[in-house]
């Protein structure tokens, strides 16, 4: 059996990737990209301890991740579309209408 | 049986119902509710000498009719309302529902034959002053007078100011209110303080404060610490106490320094003028004095400081009134001077003396005012004396009547003003003889005054009613009618023949004691330690007052002889068929006097040049400094916030980047409070 | 049951009136608050409670069931009245309803919510004098600054948006403040309460089983609480110097807000203080007797110096309300029946007398749209009845005898006087009651100027007489005041009730 601290480093990398992607990524595309791998990171460490712990709930709540994921998903892919309408762009950083 | 006293309340209230009914229908009713309030004060009057006959068969009355505030526990004092029904109330009591009377039939003439306006208004206001006035009269304790006090300031400032649509009635409203309320504060004082001293402020019976006092005296029966003094000895604590109900006294009575608002008040009515200045509000300064005077004769310094006051003020306010052109402000000064007299007679210690003059004084300053009123009626409402002249042979009615409260007032024998003056002045020589001699230098304030009240006396009589008319309204005098003439011979004889009933020094010549008639009333049938033997105790145990023997006729003779000498100056000078202005020749007096020793561009400093610079300073320090730290506090915040949102950048990655930055920080500060890194 | 009903009945008439037509509103709700006062009078006339209800006294109308768990708190439904809280209630129905009558002239837009939120707030004042469990009456407390926020935010004058965020804002901070005083006070007293119960934290930090808190002593917690809850009520109060709120509320507010804002809010600061401090801290109290009593004088004689300032009617009015409340805090220091109760006293005596010379300017303003005290003089002669009756609540204001003002004022001054707090209050009494003379001057001159002398008029309106709905409501509340100044027993006697076992048994 493949110890669980391999998971967590797995998991710990994955997420690190997406935390760079979100903090140097400018294009909504990548940064949906980005946020996908944090959320699987997570996905990871509860199937992981899911299976390690014997208990399902984990693996249940990686069901509700995905589930989550998906419609974040729709709902961020429809907000880029807005914002390509809107600035003729996907570039996060020109969109800065939001602020004081 | 029922008798006066169960019927004493509706003394008070008569009036009161009238104001009412002036208040709620004087509009419907005839001449504005003008017959309301004669029948009130007549039956006032016909109460008042039932009472009076009642307490002269020996009865007195001192009773709680009504509690104010009762106190739920035990220890908790009482607030009552009572009636004290004895020979100094009975007395005043008919005292000032003549005069109300008297002066509500002169209104008929002065008011509602002349067409004013306002009537039921002004019927009102009479009414409750003289309901006011005549419950000050009877109440049986300090917090009471301290209430119908107040009510009587108010009904005088409704009165003054009875012509609002000028501008001067209201300001002197205004300012009589506004003095007299800086007296008042003084004596509210004074009433908490009897209250946190004695628990009550009852002024006859054996729990009555004055009592309390004497015995709590050094020497006196109650133990040391049997009231609480607040630290002082006694005496000093009574002083102060005393003073600071004089405060009131002082407001009240027009006495130095704060009469000013009396002649101001000139600016009402003239029957108004009467009322104040005779029998109420004026009066009832001088009626508080007297009627705990079984306080104020524990301490000495209380009694030479009344005593200095009202000398001080007799010979200050006469002088003013030499000068004077309307016939009113003359007389106006002649009221505070005249108080002082009666001010005097207290503090040195005659008390029969003082309520004796108290007495004649309100007869016949009631009588010149109304006789003034008349003038003026004729005079279409002019009060200029250099404009009257030789009215003497247009209206002998009010001429004679004028003249006989003229001689009372300048203390001609045998008119009612001599015998009492005389008495004041001849109270305070024996005293001051006896031992206190502060006294005698009070004395001679009066006795100077005396020459001049002769000599302003008849200036204005002379150049009133001597002579040759000067203008063409006192060629052709406006008549007037029996209601004006009517309470002018009453008032008449009475400030001829009221003096008789205590000449002293008659009394003295003649080695007929039983004729002092007054000083048998207050020292007999009274309840017992508010006599005025009870107070001859006092003043000798406990204010070291003691009176020398000396004829009465030498010093009547002495004050006689001055006013005599002031009227037969006047004589010279203005009983001339066309007067001149002498006082001119005093120059830069003239001026002072004419100006009362600036003592209104004082007041008016003090307000314009004082107050309201200092309340203008402080609504600066308050709208700058106390309110600028409030917004000053908003500013901040607001400041701040609007740096701190500068953070909001509007870019997404910029808040991802802060995120990650706020996790690994606080990831950080839980390991290393946590341990994680050891 | 009656209490609920009270307020129940008063948050439906606003809930009706709120959904009203605007065309109707105004007399639906005069004739809806015409219940609670009705109800309220009821209360007061078969009060049969002794004491006071936060030591052990019985409490009238009592309703007490358990309502919420909270962390080991138990959050009681505990409303009641005593002798203290029975004349306010009265007073806020009365003075509320008047209000309403007083509004028809100057409210023209929006009338359903105006009324609605009147009587909203109506219900919530009810609420803070009946409650008796805090969680409560904190919350009656805080949401009365709702509807005052919004009374003053949408119908006040040129500056309401100042005026209504600086009211809200001040008085929000400040009881911020309170809580947290007092918060630290249940804490303190840990087990031996655990619950929001006033009676019962009042018995318990009367009878010293305060703790100690956090290693912070529990004479220290008492002090610093005492402090914390004194600066909170302060500001409602107002005492000065946290009183710069309220002459701009007062200002900006119509002038039916006005009636209720200086007639019943400032009261719940004073109600307060009585209720908190004073009743649950007697100790603290006395140890801070001199300076409460310095701000007492401070207030009286500071206040009465900035109306001297004024040119505008309202902001005359507002000081000397500033005035007035010190007087207030004066006679609780007391600590006597005298003094205690004639604060209590003065509260309702204030409420009315103040109230009345609102509206009496409101009638001034309706008819002349100035209240600057050098745009016009001689009003008398044109607006008879109402300079009448502005004179006598002038006269009131000052003090007059036979008027509930004086009754109010003597008790305090007598209790003052004779306080054995500490020795220099006969000084500090002195001292304050020369706010009996400055309060004539301005008020003489005020009225002088604008109400006597020749007429003259610098806007450009026709002066009419003013309506009976705005006349007769003065006439009332004049009646009212004259009724308490000739026989203050029917309040003065359920107060000293209610005030005798705080100076019996609260002092040493």
């Amino acid at each position: 059996m493949v110890p669980p601290q391999w998971y967590l480093l797995l998991s710990a990398a994955v997420f690190c990737i997406g935390l760079f992607g979100i903090l140097t990524r400018r294009n909504a595309l990548l940064f949906l990209m980005s946020v996908e791998l944090m959320l699987n990171a997570a996905n990871i460490n509860l199937v992981a301890f899911s299976v390690f712990w014997g208990n399902v709930t984990g693996q249940a709540f990686s069901l509700f991740t995905m589930a989550l994921a998906a419609a974040e998903v729709a709902v961020g892919i429809g907000i880029i579309l807005v914002l390509y309408r809107n600035f003729k762009d996907v570039d996060v950083t020109k969109a800065t209408t939001m602020r004081w | 049986m029922v008798g006066a006293f169960d019927y004493a309340p509706a003394i008070v209230l008569l009036p009161f119902l009238s104001f009412l009914v002036a208040l709620a229908g004087g509009k419907y009713l005839p001449k504005g509710g003008a017959f309301g309030g004669i029948a009130a004060t007549a039956g006032s009057l016909l109460l008042s000498v039932w009472v009076f006959l009642t307490v002269s068969g020996g009865e007195t009355h001192n009773d709680t009719l009504y509690t104010w505030v009762a106190g739920v526990s035990e220890e908790t004092v009482s607030l009552e309302l009572g009636l004290l029904l004895d020979p100094l109330s009975a007395m005043m009591l008919i005292i000032v529902s003549l005069v109300a009377l008297l002066v509500h039939v002169f209104s008929l003439g002065y008011m509602n034959d002349e067409g004013e306006t306002g009537l039921p208004r002004y019927y009102a206001g009479l009414g409750l002053f003289t309901a006011s006035m005549l419950g000050f009269v009877v109440a049986d304790n300090l917090l009471m007078a301290f209430m119908f006090f107040e009510l009587v300031g108010l009904c005088s400032y409704l009165l003054i100011g009875f012509w609002f649509r000028q501008e001067g009635p209201p300001s002197a409203a205004k300012k009589a209110f506004l003095v007299t309320r800086f007296g008042d504060y003084f004596f509210l004082v004074g009433v908490v303080a009897v209250f946190a001293t004695f628990g009550t402020a009852a002024f006859a019976g054996p729990d009555s404060f004055p009592h309390i006092a004497e015995l709590a005296m050094p020497g006196g029966e109650s133990p040391d610490g049997a009231v609480n003094t607040f630290g002082f000895d006694p005496r000093t604590w009574f002083t102060i106490v005393g003073l600071l109900v004089l405060g009131g006294v002082v407001g009240k009575s027009a006495q130095f320094p704060l009469h000013t608002w009396l002649p101001d008040a000139m600016e009402g009515p003239t029957p108004v003028s009467a009322l104040i200045h005779a029998a109420t509000m004026v009066a009832a300064g001088v009626y508080l004095v007297a009627r705990m005077y079984g306080f104020y004769a524990l301490s000495p310094t209380a009694l030479a400081i009344i005593a200095f006051i009202g000398g001080f003020t007799a010979l200050f306010a006469a002088t003013m009134g030499v000068v004077k052109r309307e016939i009113k402000q003359v007389l106006a000064y002649s009221t505070i001077s005249q108080y002082g007299y009666m001010m005097l007679g207290l503090g040195a210690g005659g008390y029969v003396a003082a309520t004796f003059h108290l007495m004649t004084h309100a007869f016949f300053k009631a009588l010149l005012f109304l006789g003034a009123g008349s003038v003026i009626i004729a005079m279409h409402h002019n009060e200029n004396m250099w404009d009257m002249g030789g009215l003497k042979e247009k209206m002998p009615v009010t001429y004679y009547t004028f003249l006989s409260g003229s001689l009372a007032l300048a203390g001609i024998v045998p008119f009612a003003g001599f015998w009492s003056k005389d008495e004041v002045l001849y109270e305070a020589l024996v005293h001051g003889l006896g031992g206190s001699t502060l006294l005698l230098g009070a004395y001679a304030m009066g006795l100077v005054a005396v020459f001049f009240t002769g000599f302003y006396t008849f200036r204005m009589v002379f150049l009133t009613f001597h002579g040759e008319p000067r203008t063409e309204t006192a060629r052709d005098p406006h008549g007037v009618r029996w209601n004006v003439k009517g309470p002018l011979v009453v008032l008449g004889v009475l400030a001829a023949t009221a003096g008789l009933v205590n000449m002293t020094p008659v009394a003295e010549m003649l080695g007929m004691p039983g004729i002092e008639l007054l000083h048998k009333w207050l020292a007999h049938g009274g309840i017992e330690m508010t006599t005025s033997e009870h107070y001859v105790t006092l003043l000798e145990e406990q204010a070291d007052y003691h009176a020398t023997h000396l004829s009465p006729l030498v010093p009547g003779l002495v004050s006689l002889g001055l006013a005599l000498a002031g009227a037969g100056l006047a004589h010279v000078l203005y009983n001339v068929p066309s007067p001149e202005r002498h006082t001119d020749k005093l120059g830069a007096i003239k001026t002072l006097w004419y100006n009362n020793y600036y003592q209104d561009e004082l007041q008016v400093w003090l307000a314009d040049g004082v107050v309201r610079p200092l309340a203008r300073a402080a609504d600066k320090f308050d709208q700058g400094v106390v309110d600028g730290v409030v917004d000053g506090v908003s500013s901040v915040s607001l400041f701040a916030g609007g740096r701190v949102r500068r953070i909001q950048t509007g870019i997404v990655s910029n808040y991802a980047a802060l995120l990650t930055l706020g996790l690994t920080a606080l990831v950080l500060v839980f390991g290393i409070m946590g341990g994680w890194f050891v | 049951m009656i209490i609920e009903a009270l307020i129940a009945v008063t948050f439906v008439a606003a809930l009706v009136v709120f959904v009203a037509p605007d065309e109707v509103a105004g007399r639906l709700a005069a004739a809806l608050s015409v219940l609670p006062v009705l109800g309220s009078l009821y209360m007061w006339s078969s009060y049969d409670a002794a004491g006071n209800a936060l030591t052990g006294g019985s409490v009238a109308f009592e309703t007490m069931v358990p309502w919420l768990e909270l962390g080991g708190y138990t959050l009681h439904w505990h409303v009641g009245v005593d002798g203290i809280s029975m004349p306010l209630v009265v007073m806020t129905t009365i003075l509320t309803s008047l209000a309403i009558f007083s509004a028809w002239t100057p409210i023209d837009d929006r009338q359903s919510q105006f009324y609605g939120l009147f009587l909203f707030m109506e219900a919530n004042l009810l609420g803070v004098f009946m409650a008796l469990d805090f969680f409560v009456w904190f919350i009656f407390w805080e949401a009365v600054l709702v509807p005052m926020y919004f009374l003053i935010g949408i119908w006040g004058g040129p500056r309401r948006k100042y005026a209504a965020i600086k009211f809200f804002v001040y008085t929000n901070i400040a009881s911020l403040v309170m809580f947290i005083g007092f918060a630290a006070l249940v804490f303190g007293l840990g087990d031996s309460v655990s619950s929001f119960d006033l009676p019962a934290i009042s018995r318990a930090l009367r009878g010293g089983e305060l703790g100690s808190l956090y290693g912070v002593s529990a004479e220290t917690l008492k002090a610093v609480a005492f402090v914390a809850m004194f600066l909170g009520f302060a500001v409602k109060v107002p005492i000065v110097p946290f009183h710069t709120w309220l002459p701009d509320a007062h200002v900006e507010a119509p002038t039916p807000a006005s009636v209720v804002l200086a007639g019943v809010l400032l009261k719940m600061g004073t109600y307060a203080l009585l209720r908190f401090n004073f009743t649950m801290m007697p100790d603290q109290a006395t140890a801070f007797a001199v300076p409460i009593a310095a701000v007492a004088v401070l207030s009286v004689i500071y206040g009465a110096i900035l109306a001297l300032a004024q040119q505008d009617l309202k902001r005359i009015v507002a000081y000397s309300s500033v005035s007035s409340m010190g007087y207030v805090i004066l006679g609780l220091i007391a600590y006597n029946t005298y003094g205690v109760g004639g604060a209590t006293f003065q509260m309702i005596a204030h409420g009315l007398i103040s109230g009345l010379m609102f509206m009496g300017v409101g009638v001034i303003y309706n008819t002349t749209h100035t209240r600057m005290v050098g745009d016009m003089s001689g009003m008398a002669d044109r607006m008879p009845v109402t300079t009448g009756i502005f004179v006598a609540g002038a006269f009131g204001y000052m003090g007059l005898p036979l008027m509930a003002g004086f009754a109010g004022e003597f008790f305090i001054f007598k209790g003052a006087f004779a306080s054995t707090v500490h020795a220099s209050m006969p000084l500090f009494t002195a001292a304050s009651m020369f706010g009996i003379v400055i309060v004539a001057g301005y008020l003489l001159f005020a009225m002088q100027r604008t109400l006597f002398g020749p007429f003259r008029l610098d806007t450009d309106y026709e002066v009419t007489t003013a309506a009976l709905h705005e006349t007769v409501p003065m006439f009332v509340l004049l009646l009212c005041i004259i009724a308490l100044g000739v026989d203050p027993g029917l309040f003065f006697r359920m107060i000293q009730d209610a005030v005798n076992p705080l100076v019996g048994g609260g002092l040493p």
